[in-house]
């Protein structure tokens, strides 16, 4: 029995198990004591497995060792001792429980500490993003609306420089107008009156010569023909007198027939022999309510541009018709035309594309502004080097 | 006896041939300017016709008939102008103050008729 007891084989076979155990944690604790949290996390990690496996090995093995000793010192009763050495054995492993119980407690509450503060931290962190999230939302809404009010100022401050623009037009034109229509109506009371003298004393011979007998076919022609220059000259006054007239009244008969007629007369001057004019007059007088004097500048304008994009041959068609309770006017020509880019600014008021010094540009949007006085219309259809069609339309 | 007819104007070549043209038909009393119209006008109450020019030193022809129609109500009142029809002359057309106007050079055809009409119905 003694031959095969051997108190180190056994101790170490008790040992084997339970005080492993207990010195195994116990290092772990004692070492885990040692390891600052701050370290490197992989570094602390690697030296932590080995520093457990080496402390276990060496502390499970000294017990062994010198446990196993102590007992076999002191007690010599070999019952006693199996005892005792179980009794060390419950004892190792007692304190490994406890400690086991104690380092895991302590880990994991440590674990769940850190998980529901990640957790807190996590949702604040959440929140955080929510609330700048909606703080984003609502700079990004206000700079939308502060853009929407910054293109709308644009909007403004653009309409206002367009209404100064055509202002501005408008009160060239007008003074213009005004000096003009006092030098034409001096100069027409000056025309008139010696006119008045050669038309009275042609009235005169005639019926002299009609007393006398001395009237023939040959003193009819001569009267005649003096007859028909006092009536050119006096159409011609009375074209200018009409189209310089300054009065703000828009109820004013205007034979639109007639004031083409006069305009024609009044740009004739202009009309070369290589530019030809065919009127498709209405049969019927096309009368509408309005400003003579600013029909008679709105057509003007129009066949002015119309003959000055006629370069060297060609034709202004005028045609005058009634439609749906408006006098409808188109006058085209077999001129240059209007760019396409240039479509939507030839009512502008300063645009021109010509020279310095040959065009104001304030043609055509005196024309729009006085038309739109008028609530009519007028619309333009050109195509570059084939001409340009005009259409005005004033209702009755 | 013809018809007394009064006419107005500055100008002495006017009237002048206002009467000459006219002087077949009617008795063409000449006037060479407003205040003077108006004496004619009160020592001969039996003209109904009257012709003014419209442009006149001092009076002009609208002020001129403004007078005028107190001196002799029942006168019909024409204005001669070199203008164009003003605002002046459409209002005075406008009140009745004048039956029409007439435009230099002067039709003297048409102004003959209108005082033929003019006076039929007087007459009638």
């Amino acid at each position: 029995m003694n031959a095969q007891y051997d108190p180190l084989q056994h101790s170490f076979c008790l040992i084997s198990g339970a005080e492993l155990w207990t010195f195994g944690p116990l290092s772990i604790y004692l070492l885990n004591q040692k390891c600052p949290r701050d370290q490197n996390v992989i570094m602390s990690t690697f030296r932590f497995e080995y520093r457990i496996t080496f402390a276990y090995l060496i502390i499970g093995a000294l017990w062994i060792i010198f446990s196993d000793r102590a007992i076999d010192a002191f007690i010599g009763d070999k019952d006693l001792l199996t005892n005792a050495q179980t009794y060390k054995g419950w004892f190792y492993v007692l304190i490994t429980a406890v400690l086991f119980f104690l380092f895991l407690k302590k880990h994991l509450a440590q674990l769940r500490r850190t998980e529901s503060e990640l957790e807190k931290h996590r949702d604040k962190l959440q929140e955080l993003v929510m609330e700048k999230t909606k703080d984003l939302d609502q700079a990004v809404k206000d700079l939308y609306m502060k853009n929407e009010v910054i293109n709308r100022q644009n909007e403004e401050l653009r309409q206002a420089l367009k209404d100064l623009q055509d202002t501005q037009a408008q009160l060239i034109q007008s003074d213009k107008m005004a000096s003009l229509g006092v030098l034409t109506a001096g100069v027409a009371h000056e025309i008139n009156n010696p006119l008045n003298y050669i038309a009275g004393g042609v009235a005169g011979l005639r019926s002299v010569m009609q007393e006398c007998n001395t009237q023939n076919e040959r003193t009819d022609l001569f009267l005649d023909s003096i007859n028909q220059g006092i009536e050119r000259i006096s159409s011609i006054v009375s074209g200018l007198n009409n189209f310089s007239r300054n009065t703000d009244k828009y109820d004013e008969a205007c034979n639109i027939n007639e004031i083409l007629e006069h305009c024609l007369v009044i740009i004739d001057s202009q009309l070369t022999n290589s530019i030809s004019v065919a009127r498709n007059f209405s049969d019927k007088p096309l009368v509408i309510h309005g400003n003579v004097g600013q029909l008679h500048q709105v057509f003007i304008n129009v066949l002015l541009n119309a003959l000055q994009s006629i370069e060297n041959k060609g034709t202004i068609t005028i045609t005058t018709s009634a439609e749906n309770h408006a006098a409808v006017v188109k006058i085209g020509d077999t001129g240059s035309g209007i760019e396409e880019e240039n479509m939507s600014k030839i009512t502008d008021p300063f645009f021109t594309t010509k020279a310095p010094g040959e065009g104001t540009g304030l043609g055509l949007s005196i024309t729009y502004n006085i038309v739109k006085r008028h609530k009519g219309s007028i619309s333009f259809k050109s195509e570059p080097n084939t001409g340009t069609v005009v259409t005005i339309e004033l209702p009755v | 006896m013809k018809p007394n007819v009064l006419c107005v104007d500055d100008e002495p070549v006017n009237l002048i041939l206002f009467e000459a043209n006219l002087n077949k038909k009617f008795n063409i009393i000449t006037a060479h300017n407003a205040e003077c119209g108006l004496d004619v006008l009160a020592r001969n109450k039996d003209i109904r016709v009257i012709f003014s020019d419209m442009k006149m030193p001092g009076m002009n022809g609208i002020d001129f008939i403004a007078n005028a129609k107190n001196i002799s109500p029942q006168g019909n009142f024409y204005i001669m102008t070199g203008f164009e029809v003003t605002d002046e002359i459409q209002e005075a057309i406008d009140n009745k103050y004048i039956s029409m106007y007439f435009k230099k050079p002067l039709n003297y055809m048409a102004i003959s008729s209108e005082i033929e009409r003019v006076l039929g119905q007087i007459n009638t």
